[in-house]
């Protein structure tokens, strides 16, 4: 089927509404990458916290989950999980965070790692 | 004029056929669920073509009966039902349905199906990131995947929009469809 035929398919509203949505995202985008870069990281373990590390050290942290040992990494301050006992590793996937209010999680291990900055906790919604 | 008798075979048509809509839909769903997925909560959101047909062909009530027995029953079918996985869904499809009601009626003379996918791509995004951040994470850092999320809403939306809108027309060439359409989303094509 030819392009044109199918954009022949979309009134003037739905254009103004693709037009309208790419804006949102690329201002939701503008929002999250504008965020500062962070001071410390918080590890918690369940729901309670675990461990708070500055982050401009190198260093390499093992948290006990239900599920075993989840391995968390930081170098150059940034944070990553470098293995993880779950089955589908997707906080090893998530990679590397730097920013404050950036977010690691490892739900099957009960693990969350997060970033703080300077300045108190903010977050995309506080802004 | 139209006969009573009419009347009931119309009611029964609508029926059978929106029978058939959600059995689509369920599959959709279900497909949708076995396909392996980049980041969890990522849906193509394939189902959401017949809710946009229910919309366009019956109104308001077909699309909001067909996206929530869609969701119970294709719930059910994956074995997740009542769990994190249905929450997210449910709300996703809830949002997903408000604002294509809103879109409908607010827009009723412009928007097409296109839009009110779009419409539906989004609210099933905000009710996703909403439910996810109050219950599932309990985290507002989940916002942060707004962005990833909204842009992957553009490109569905506009291709389950269009395909939606294929299906509208061709079914609409149909004669059981043929007067009975009382639904939503002009057609810029005339079938």
């Amino acid at each position: 089927m030819a392009l044109g035929s199918l954009l022949a398919r979309m009134t003037r509203t739905d254009r103004w509404l693709v037009l309208l949505l790419m804006l949102a995202a690329f201002a939701s985008l503008w929002f999250v990458l504008g965020r500062s870069v962070g001071r410390s990281l918080l590890v918690y373990a369940g729901d309670t916290l675990a461990f708070t590390a500055p982050l401009d050290q190198d260093r390499q942290i093992e948290l006990h989950g239900p599920l075993g040992d989840t391995l968390i990494e930081v170098v150059a301050g940034k944070v990553r999980v470098i293995s993880s006992p779950c089955s589908r590793k997707i906080c090893i996937g998530m990679g590397a965070i730097q920013r404050s209010g950036d977010l690691l999680a490892c739900v099957p291990n009960r693990v969350v790692i997060r970033i703080e900055g300077e300045g108190g906790e903010y977050d995309l919604l506080s802004r | 004029m139209i006969s009573s008798a009419d009347e009931q075979l119309e009611q029964i048509r609508q029926r059978v056929f929106m029978a058939l809509f959600i059995a689509l839909a369920v599959g959709l769903h279900t497909l949708e669920a076995l396909l392996p997925n980049p980041l969890p909560w990522f849906r193509v959101g394939l189902a959401n073509i017949l809710a946009l047909t229910a919309l366009s062909i019956y109104g308001l009530k077909g699309m909001w009966v067909l996206s929530l027995s869609r969701i119970f029953i294709g719930s059910l079918l994956i074995g997740n039902l009542f769990g994190p996985g249905f929450l997210l869904s449910f709300c996703g499809g809830v949002g997903a349905c408000l604002l294509m009601s809103a879109g409908a009626l607010l827009l009723k003379r412009g928007i097409g199906l296109v839009g009110l996918s779009l419409l539906g791509a989004t609210g099933h995004v905000c009710g996703q990131l909403l439910i996810a951040s109050l219950v599932v994470v309990q985290h507002q850092s989940i916002w942060l995947l707004l962005p990833a999320f909204l842009f992957f809403a553009l490109i569905s939306g506009v291709i389950n929009g269009l395909a939606a809108d294929l299906l509208v027309d061709y079914l609409l060439k149909h004669p059981a469809f043929c007067d009975c359409r009382k639904g939503f989303g002009r057609h810029h094509v005339e079938g």
